[in-house]
């Protein structure tokens, strides 16, 4: 399995504030060494990979995950928590998996 | 019989019925899949289960009750159970949650830490717990009803919040075009029944705390958790930089 991360850089040329939380709590919880591969998003050059990555598979938000396996099948994770319970098999509590899927689902406040 | 649409040709009937009315939008939904129920918040939703009910006597509706509600808004879902002769399913969040954050932050935390914690543990889960029984959903969202949140809302998408790996998850907006004008002629022109809040001047209506009458010409979401700063939610691969490289 080989795992792609994809981080957005602004415009002013720092990480978005959710490419460096997704980041930060990797290294917290020590999954660093899964990471095979960073690639950046930079939001002023339509050319860099991670965008052209993000129009390759219909991604419009970051960071994300791209899991190739060894049957060369391709996941592609804009869920930190999904990526964490599906690609690397690690317990994740309801009350994480919610709050992400709130903060990515903006509309479901009016549900 | 198990009814169903193949998830990659979502976009291709979003493009057919992008412009369609709620009701042939609906229509389409109900023939097209069984396992399939309209989410009812209580408001003026109410609408998707009067078009609903004319074109099936079997609709499943859901709500949610998040324990906060208005009296009015219990109220209403009894009453709309009882005029469309309604199996409508009451959805409760778990109790040890709710325990657990009212003992630890009491019975208004989202006044200080925000509210997504406690909408999470009220509505979010229960609704996806929900869901994952389903294979597609209706809701009654729309786009003028939040510029900055469903300014995008099609009329039918994959839903990749709630779908897992096993089980892809359809949602139909069909009132995604409409705005709160269309809805409130329907509504009158019809006879639908109504929360009697919107005689009070509620707009946007959610649970008790969080939710207030606005001032005319006020955007019905300034009625929702006004104590909050709406800021940078997300973190948007921006779509024009996306596609301008396709």
């Amino acid at each position: 399995m080989k795992v792609t991360i994809v981080k957005k850089i602004t415009t002013d040329g720092n990480l978005c504030r959710k490419s460096a939380d997704v980041w930060e709590r990797l290294q917290k919880e020590r999954l660093l060494g899964y990471i095979d591969r960073i690639i950046f998003a930079h939001e002023t050059k339509p050319n860099s990979e991670g965008l052209i990555l993000a129009a390759k598979h219909q991604v419009e938000r970051a960071p994300f995950f791209i899991v190739q396996q060894d049957d060369n099948s391709t996941q592609v994770y804009t869920s930190y928590a999904r990526f964490l319970s599906e690609a690397l098999d690690r317990q994740v509590a309801e009350k994480e998996e919610i709050a992400e899927i709130m903060a990515s689902s903006a509309d479901l406040d009016f549900i | 019989m198990i009814l169903s649409v193949p998830e990659t040709k979502i976009d291709s009937i979003q493009a057919e019925y992008a412009h369609k009315s709620p009701q042939q939008i609906l229509r389409y939904a109900l023939s097209q899949f069984d396992n399939i129920a309209i989410s009812f918040s209580g408001a003026e939703d109410v609408v998707l289960i009067d078009m609903a009910a004319k074109i099936t006597k079997n609709v499943k509706v859901f709500s949610l009750d998040t324990g906060r509600l208005h009296p009015e808004t219990y109220q209403f879902l009894n009453r709309v159970r009882e005029h469309y002769n309604l199996d409508l399913e009451i959805l409760f969040p778990d109790a040890q949650q709710v325990q657990k954050l009212v003992q630890e932050k009491g019975l208004f935390s989202f006044y200080q830490d925000g509210h997504k914690e406690c909408c999470g543990i009220r509505k979010v889960m229960p609704l996806r717990r929900k869901l994952v029984t389903l294979d597609a959903w209706i809701t009654g969202q729309r786009r003028d009803q939040s510029p900055d949140t469903r300014a995008e809302i099609p009329v039918i998408q994959n839903d990749v919040a709630f779908s897992t790996q096993e089980r892809n998850l359809v949602k139909f907006n069909p009132l995604a075009n409409w705005s709160s004008e269309k809805v409130w002629k329907y509504i009158r022109y019809h006879d639908v029944p109504y929360n009697q809040l919107h005689e009070q001047g509620f707009i946007s209506i959610g649970c008790q705390p969080c939710t207030k009458p606005v001032l005319p010409n006020q955007h019905e979401r300034e009625g929702r958790w006004w104590w909050e700063n709406s800021g940078s939610k997300e973190c948007g691969l921006h779509t024009t930089s996306v596609s301008s490289i396709k």
